[in-house]
């Protein structure tokens, strides 16, 4: 049993490989299939001739044979006489050889190009190369169908008339629609047949009557960006419109696109706006995408200028309304907020709200004021300078008391004296959770500077913090900025030598840093008395 | 520094001494370092909040940097890292190449790019006349026939990348540089910006602040700009009598109670604006008669000096921020300004300490020790825990050149305007910096090398109108 099975299998291993030799020799890429067509059709003895290398390697049959074969298709074989042509046919069909002339051309490794990636297309197995010809084919389709499109658009444009069916051409949604798919389509049949990157504004109708400008940077120019490719498109396009002072919902969407890419594109924002003011794009919608952008780019400040553009713009229009004025200050406000929960500092969010109060009239004593949102802040971190800055510019701006154009570091008359009190509680009162904080020690100073109070008026606030200066060991200070304060209050009331004695402490060991500048005020005080 | 023995008497307990002595057996070969340097200040607040925590954490970076303890480093005798110039030149001269797709939010800047590297590269001493020709080709193309430079090509036209674009014609410098510059349209947009308020739009429809009142000054003075508004101008036709008019008292509305200067006026006193606002004003006339005339110079100074923290020895912006290397421009070129406002141009003081409003070697330990890249990569930066840019590295050597380099006014001739002239020379009392980390020195108003202002400004002086 044994011999049997083993011859079986041996039988069995013998068909298989046959079989595989079988695969083998089916062509697998589309030039071997080629070679094979070739080969198919060459002359008898063709392919053993070149492959053995010349007529005289065959055998005497093949010779005569191959010579036979030759004749048959020369004119020579006129020349023979009819038994001879007899006889040379006669030994033709015995060697049952077919006749044939080779009319293919013998195949090139590379006559198919190279694919996106270099890869030679004579390489592609028939399946993969098959799959190609049907992608070309649809491509082709489609170019066709988009010259049709084409020709309508022209012909609706120009009022023309179907003859086959008497009436005008129309170029309608659904068309557009169409054609906005097929490019789609060829956009992404033309990339992977030939890796053309087609970008999304030359495969969008839309924008077909646009010619770009690319930006033709000089050779040798400095600094130059290697732009990505859809933001080179898409500035380009940008370029044109420009040009071409373009104001429309396409133009509006191509700046949203490159402002995703680069928010920082000021003449973006600037083209963007005025095409708001064409349009009269309403107010909040544009907000609403805004809020978006600024969340997602916290440290971009054009955002804040278009934004105030914006309200400038729109203000007259909500100005007759205090209810609306109000809703909006108070929507306008929460955003800002939403901001701050970011980055409570933001400089640029600080001016637009300030640029706000003004605009919306948020001041403390109105509804929507804006005292109790700052105290918030504040409250949350009493050393947000930014908040501090913010509330000195409500409580002292205020149109209803203060003077329109009374300097920052000089009284005003016009500002209540139940304010200033208010004021100086306020700071003093902050002052007492962490006395070290610059903020409101210049708040206090401001406070007191605008309401023409004398420094001294909070002499006995600001002691508490120095005790026994200059006494060694016995010295506390518990905040130089009161130590500072207290130099001026010395130095407003004429008492020069405890003046001195704080700035020459701060100097040397409360706030050494300042060293230079502490000694500069000894000396100026010193100067100031020996000219006086 | 001298004056800080004085001080070692109340502030060294044994304590003290001790942990020096440590930090110097450590360091080896360095001397001493003061402890306003190395440790917190001497009154710190038990209360935590988001400013505090933000502070802590920046002390946490730069302390160790400060102490010379990081043995990655090379310190010299002082305890001051060496300046890494090659690898800075080297960053500088890659940013103004071919930049990788990432820059893409540089796009609208690039004349910015263009002026803090060739800046730079002239504080460190690099040839940048080889970047003359390629700098010509690229300012052509961004400028707009309407006048004035954009950010790229087809961009608008701003006064930031307008100045910035000027000045880096002005560092390489030649006449062939000089005439890219449309001056006649370049007249005409800075009176289209030119507001009934005296200040200057950044550009058409663009915001109003301080900056551009500098900006404008700068350009107008170097190039010459005759001062009559266009007849279109939007201030013409409100009455101004030209560009210089309204700008001081533009810039006297940005003080604040604080006494610095904000953006624009109800805004929060900020370093960059304190700079613009001294610069553009000691461009409009001498400093020692204007800068008076417009602010609150004691408010101003107060404000200033307040600028400077301990132990970083860095500058902050705004109070309760946080240092950031960039206003060792920002603030520490306001005191040469300052300096010259406070009394009549006269020979300069040389080297007294009259001179230093601030603490010099603080500002340069920041520089040197947080303010530099110590990687390969080079460049400067804001604080350890940011990477290096072109604009830290402009902003940062600007800063460590006027620290190292006594400034004054010493003439100020009443029939132009624009030419203060300042006497620049190096501090010759011991240096923390070794000789070789000098930097060349810098123009106090117009930051850019010295010589090359006046160049162009004398090159322009000879071409009244257009």
């Amino acid at each position: 049993m044994p011999p049997k099975n083993n011859k079986g299998g041996a039988k069995a291993k013998e068909l298989s490989e046959a079989k595989q030799e079988n695969d083998n020799s089916r062509p697998q890429t589309v030039f071997e299939r080629a070679q094979a067509a070739y080969d198919l059709t060459r002359p008898p003895y063709d392919k053993e001739r070149e492959e053995l290398g010349g007529l005289h390697a065959l055998s005497t049959v093949e010779k005569t044979a191959y010579a036979n074969w030759f004749c048959t298709g020369s004119d020579e074989l006129s020349c023979l006489s009819k038994k001879a042509q007899k006889e040379l046919w006669k030994q033709v069909n015995e060697t049952n050889r077919p006749l044939r002339r080779g009319q293919i051309d013998q195949p090139k490794p590379d006559q198919w190009g190279k694919d996106k990636l270099g890869r030679n297309i004579g390489d592609y197995t028939v399946p993969q190369y098959e799959q190609r010809i049907e992608k070309q084919a649809q491509l082709t389709g489609l170019k066709a169908l988009g010259r049709s499109f084409a020709s309508k658009r022209l012909y609706a444009s120009k009022g023309l008339v179907d003859s086959s069916t008497g009436e005008r051409y129309i170029l309608t949604e659904e068309d557009i629609q169409a054609e906005r798919e097929r490019r789609k389509e060829m956009a992404a049949l033309k990339k992977d047949l030939y890796g053309e990157k087609m970008g999304s504004y030359s495969t969008d109708p839309e924008w077909d009557d646009i010619v770009p400008i690319p930006q033709m940077e000089p050779e040798g120019a400095l600094a130059a960006i290697a732009y990505p490719e859809d933001y080179a498109e898409s500035m380009s396009y940008l370029r044109a419109v420009m040009a071409a002072n373009e104001y429309s919902p396409r133009c509006l969407k191509l700046t949203e696109h490159i402002i995703s890419m680069n928010p920082a594109h000021y003449t973006v924002w600037l083209y963007r706006f005025a095409n708001i003011q064409h349009l009269d794009i309403p107010l909040l919608d544009e907000i609403e995408w805004l809020n978006g952008v600024a969340l997602d780019f916290l440290k971009n400040y054009q955002i804040w200028h278009h934004r105030q553009l914006l309200v400038e713009h729109y203000y007259p229009t909500i100005s007759g309304s205090p209810d609306e004025v109000k809703r909006f200050a108070k929507s306008e406000r929460a955003f800002v907020m939403e901001m701050f929960a970011e980055d409570a500092k933001n400089y640029h969010v600080w001016s637009y709200r300030q640029f706000l109060t003004r605009k919306l009239g948020m001041w403390e004593n109105e509804e929507h004021g804006e005292l109790d949102s700052i105290e918030g802040m504040i409250d949350e971190d009493v050393r947000n300078n930014s908040a501090w800055s913010h509330r000195f510019f409500l409580v002292f701006s205020n149109p209803r008391y203060a003077t329109p154009e009374s300097h920052a570091t000089e009284p005003d008359a016009g500002v209540p004296a139940d304010v200033v009190d208010r004021e100086v509680a306020y700071a003093q009162a902050k002052i007492q959770l962490a006395p070290q904080n610059q903020s409101p020690w210049n708040y206090l100073r401001g406070v007191l500077v605008k309401g023409g109070r004398e420094l001294g008026s909070v002499k006995g606030f600001v002691e508490q913090y120095v005790q026994n200066l200059g006494e060694a060991e016995k010295e506390e200070v518990h905040s130089s900025h009161a130590l500072e304060q207290l130099a001026d209050i010395y130095e407003e009331a004429g008492d020069k030598e405890k003046a001195d004695l704080c700035w020459k402490r701060l100097g040397e060991k409360w706030d050494r840093i300042r060293f230079g500048y502490w000694e500069w005020k000894r000396r100026s005080m010193k100067t100031a008395a020996a000219s006086s | 520094m001298e004056n800080r023995t004085a001080t070692t008497a109340d502030t060294g307990v044994d304590e003290e001494v001790v942990s020096q002595m440590a930090d110097y057996a450590t360091r080896g070969s360095c001397l001493p370092i003061d402890n306003l340097y190395t440790s917190e200040p001497p009154i710190v607040d038990p209360l935590v909040t988001a400013t505090s925590t933000a502070q802590d954490r920046t002390l946490d970076q730069c302390l160790p940097l400060l102490k010379a303890a990081d043995s990655n480093i090379e310190y010299n005798a002082n305890g001051v890292p060496r300046l890494h110039r090659e690898r800075h030149i080297k960053y500088l001269e890659q940013t103004l190449g071919n930049l990788p797709a990432p820059f893409v939010g540089a796009d609208a800047s690039r004349p910015w790019c263009m002026y803090w590297a060739l800046n730079a590269l002239s504080l460190l001493g690099a040839d940048v006349s080889k970047f003359r020709e390629n700098l010509i080709v690229t300012a052509a193309h961004m400028q707009n026939k309407t006048g004035g430079f954009g950010g790229g090509f087809g961009q608008t036209s701003h006064l930031a990348t307008t100045y910035a674009m000027v000045l880096s014609l002005v560092i390489v410098g030649g006449e062939s540089a000089y005439e890219v510059i449309d001056r006649h349209a370049m007249w005409k947009w800075l009176s289209s910006l030119k507001q009934p308020d005296g200040g200057f739009h950044m550009s058409l429809g663009g915001e109003v602040d301080v900056r551009g009142a500098y900006c404008a000054a700068v350009v107008i003075s170097l190039l010459n700009i005759p001062l009559n508004l266009s007849s279109d101008s939007p201030a013409s036709a409100a009455g101004l009598a030209d560009l210089h008019t309204g700008l001081a008292s533009y810039v006297q509305r940005c003080q604040t109670f604080e006494g610095g200067i904000s953006a624009k006026p109800d805004a929060e006193a900020h370093g960059a604006y304190a700079f613009c606002a001294l610069g553009c004003l000691s461009i409009l006339d001498a400093p020692h008669r204007i800068i008076p005339r417009t602010l609150d110079v004691p408010r101003l100074i107060s404000w200033l000096s307040s600028r400077q923290y301990a132990p970083e020895g860095g500058f902050s912006g705004r109070t309760n921020k946080l240092v950031d290397g960039c206003y060792s421009h920002w603030v520490g070129a306001c005191w040469p300004l300052i300096q010259a406002s406070l009394g009549a141009p006269s020979q300069p003081a040389q080297n007294s300490e009259f001179c230093s409003f601030y603490d010099r070697e603080g500002l340069i330990r920041y520089i040197m020790s947080c303010g530099q890249d110590h990687s390969s990569k080079g460049g400067m930066r804001d604080k350890p825990s940011h990477r290096s840019d072109a604009y830290h590295t402009c902003y940062v050597l600007s800063g460590l050149t006027s620290a190292q380099h006594v400034v004054s006014a010493v003439l100020a001739e009443e029939e132009y305007v624009a030419n203060t002239a300042w006497k620049v020379s190096p501090y010759s009392d011991p240096q923390l910096c070794d000789e070789q980390d000098r930097l060349n020195p810098t123009d106090p108003v117009y930051a850019v090398p010295q010589k090359k202002r006046e160049e162009v400004m004398t090159y322009f002086l000879s071409k009244p109108g257009f």
